[in-house]
């Protein structure tokens, strides 16, 4: 069932790679010497020496000083402790010709420790320690104690733990649900991006869960449930941090590159360009370097350009090609070929073991050529073509000898065949530019040479139409030819003439003025809103007064009515009524000048309560006279 | 026609001289008065311009609320409208008018600036 199951995953995984990832992330010779000396540093105790001796040996190095190692692990041996015993033991085995003492005790202490009751990281320590040691153990127990444990507790650490340790035990035992294991874990894998792959619990634990699988699935010789993609995701994981916190990540990674290159089943393979994937006439190969992930190159590999276009026109220049191998690197002679200049895209693939993953890479590979200069041509052409040109050549480096004289009634033109000085075919490089340096003032103005449809490139000058652009100042001008691409291996920057141009005297600055970009502007000051335009003050006053005379009006019609106050009682209430009144309308003018609104309707509250009571008094005294005389 | 026009004004005006009580007289020329007043600030706005505008504003509410109030008070003691107004005094319609201008006076102080 289980057989059944991983081949139809091998069937599946090989039909839906399609477009298969390549390792961004992996160990150069730099990183590898640095891990190296990480784990080469002097250690303190016995979990340090653990670690170091052990990771070295993963690494294939042997330690400085076995024999010192060897006494420094057995003067700090705490045989009481299972850990200790651990660490010891395998230090030990990693070591020639280290043997550590075991008693009866030391053997019954581990024996012990594996059972339901101790933790993963326990049962691990002593099956390790008592296989180095090369003591007897149960195996059966030690999967059902590793079972009991799994279900307990159900994390990443102690399934790791689990693995490792199943590894360790005899093959007879029943290893396949802890087999099983391997798959649930890897479906824990956080995908990042579809690049990385990795447990939240950091890069250790990835890093030892690869160990761990490969060590087991080699263990029990069945593939282990990892894709190819999944592969290369951990693999650009663990190998994208390139200095390590502690002692014990360095050596999980060095386990996990361990096991990367030598299991039986998934060895990745890094491919990368010796330099830059750069070819040209002087360097005419193409070096890659194929290697596992501790960068040893793979010899037996056999390296084939599958197909090699051009990405521009898309056309196929090579096919199948093989590499051939030299001196640890894998070369190939592309420029006999005959590329034109460029930029290719290689499909390259890694065959001769059938372990490898991720042997199908894709490079971008420029090739660049050296440029020349044919037939340049200058010449000065009247407007009304009545003269005839006549055509100057001039050779590259040389200078031409006469300078040459435009006014405004001339075109100076310019034409020029860029081609490669190998395969005389035409280029059209990125850059062609023409530039005129007027050398008394500083002056330059750059313009753009254009090729036509027979890639013969053309400049023309008309004097009248770019004035604005040399701001009509007249003078010598010195003229430059720039050509530039990335393509090309010798840029070319040639003063080719010195050219003459005049300009219509009038329209010429008298002073030529530096571009004044930096300098501090005229400072601007603010202007506040101008007051409103109000009218003269004499046709105000008169409006004034003519708005005022109506009362005058009105005091001659009330006299002439005959309006009059006799019947002014002089009651308390009247006389209180009217100074009320009067204080009211007095405190509208302080209200006008002085106050504002609350102050206002404070005062008005009470003058005015005042003048209602008062006037309520007048009023009904009067209403009662009225109504008497009725 | 201008015949017909003129001898209708001379008649209603020497009905409005006869018949008219003194009280209400002396009102309307009150009444004539504000008129004036507002129509002379209309026309220095159209002459001059509306320079300050809340002033001319005020100024012309301020008649134009004054003019309303004493047609008011005018209909209220016409003693021809008794009739309407039962329970108003005249007093009443008097204090009415103090307060409601109390109340104008104040909105038009406070908007003419």
């Amino acid at each position: 069932m289980a057989h059944l199951c991983l081949f139809s995953l091998l069937v599946l995984s090989l039909v839906l790679e399609t477009q298969a990832l390549t390792p961004t992330h992996h160990l150069t010779t730099t990183d590898v010497a640095r891990l190296q000396a990480v784990l080469s540093q002097p250690f303190t105790d016995l979990k340090s020496a653990y670690y170091s001796v052990v990771g070295l040996s993963k690494l294939g190095i042997s330690v400085a000083d076995a024999a010192e190692t060897c006494r420094f692990i057995k003067s700090n041996l705490d045989p009481s402790s299972v850990e200790s015993l651990f660490f010891a033991a395998e230090a030990s085995q990693a070591l020639p010709g280290c043997e550590i003492p075991v008693s009866n005790d030391t053997r019954d202490l581990l024996l012990a420790t594996v059972s339901e009751d101790s933790t993963a990281s326990q049962i691990h320590q002593s099956v390790s320690a008592l296989s180095s040691l090369g003591l007897p153990l149960a195996s059966q127990e030690v999967v059902s104690a590793l079972k009991a444990r799994i279900s307990k507790e159900d994390n990443v650490l102690t399934i790791i733990l689990a693995l490792q340790t199943a590894s360790r035990l005899s093959q007879q035992a029943e290893l396949g649900e802890i087999l099983e294991e391997i798959e649930d874990l890897a479906a824990r894998l956080d995908d990042l991006g579809g690049v990385y792959l990795q447990f939240e619990e950091g890069l250790e634990a990835t890093a030892l869960f690869v160990s761990a699988a490969y060590a087991l699935s080699d263990h029990v010789d069945m593939e282990p449930p990892l894709k190819e993609d999944q592969v290369i995701q951990l693999v650009n994981s663990i190998f994208s941090k390139k200095s390590w916190d502690s002692l014990s990540e360095a050596f999980s990674v060095a386990s996990a590159a361990e096991s990367l290159s030598n299991n039986r089943f998934h060895v990745p393979v890094i491919v990368s360009a010796q330099g830059p994937a750069a070819i040209s006439h002087s360097q005419p190969f193409l070096r890659l370097q194929v290697t596992n992930v501790l960068c040893k190159p793979l010899s037996s590999a056999s390296v084939l350009v599958e197909s090699a276009t051009a990405t521009s026109s898309k056309s196929a220049i090579l096919s199948q090609a093989p590499f051939t191998l030299r001196d640890g690197v894998f070369e190939l002679n592309f420029m006999a070929s005959q590329p034109a200049s460029g930029y290719y895209q290689f499909s390259v693939a890694i065959a001769g073991d059938s372990r490898f993953v991720a042997n199908h890479v894709e490079l971008k590979v420029k090739v660049s050529t050296r440029v020349s200069i044919n037939n340049m041509d200058l010449s000065v052409v009247d407007k009304d073509q009545s003269i005839g040109p006549k055509t100057t050549r001039v050779e590259y480096p040389a200078k031409a000898k006469a300078s040459f004289m435009a006014d405004s009634h001339q075109i100076f033109a310019m034409t020029f065949q860029l081609v490669d000085e190998t395969t005389g075919v035409e280029l059209t490089p990125h850059q062609t530019f023409v530039r005129l340096h007027n050398q008394k003032t500083g002056q330059e103005v750059v313009f753009v040479a254009e090729p036509d449809s027979k890639n013969l490139y053309k400049f023309e000058l008309d004097t009248t139409e770019r004035k604005t652009e040399f701001d009509s100042i007249s003078g010598t001008y010195a003229l430059y030819l720039m050509v530039g691409d990335a393509t090309l291996e010798n840029p070319i920057l040639w003063n080719v003439a010195d050219v003459v141009l005049k300009f219509l005297d009038e329209e010429a600055p008298s002073t030529i003025q530096a571009k004044t970009l930096y300098t501090p502007k005229p400072e601007i000051q603010h202007l506040f809103r101008e007051p409103e335009k109000k009218p003269p003050t004499v046709v105000s006053n008169a409006f004034t007064a003519l708005v005022l005379s109506p009362f005058l009006l009105l005091l001659i019609l009330w006299f002439k009515l005959g309006a009059n106050i006799s019947n002014f009682t002089l009651s308390p209430s009247t006389v209180l009524f009217h100074i009320g009144h009067a204080a009211m309308l007095g405190l509208m003018y302080v209200y006008w000048t002085h106050l504002n609104m609350f102050q206002t309707l404070k005062y008005l509250a009470i003058i005015g309560s005042f003048t209602f009571l008062a006037g309520n008094r007048m009023l009904a005294q009067k209403a009662v006279k009225r109504l008497e005389r009725k | 026609m201008s015949n017909s026009v003129i001898s209708v004004i001379s008649r209603f005006l020497e009905e409005y001289a006869s018949s008219t009580p003194n009280k209400l007289k002396v009102i309307d020329a009150y009444l004539l008065y504000i008129m004036m007043t507002g129509a002379l600030q209309f026309l220095y706005c159209l002459l001059v311009g509306t320079f300050p505008f809340n002033s001319f504003l005020s100024g012309f509410i301020s008649c134009v609320g004054s003019f309303i109030l004493a047609v008011c008070l005018r209909i209220q003691i016409n003693p021809q409208n008794k009739g309407e107004f039962l329970s108003i005094s005249p007093e009443r319609a008097f204090a009415d008018f103090l307060f409601a201008h109390t109340v104008l006076h104040l909105v038009v102080i406070n908007f003419i600036g």
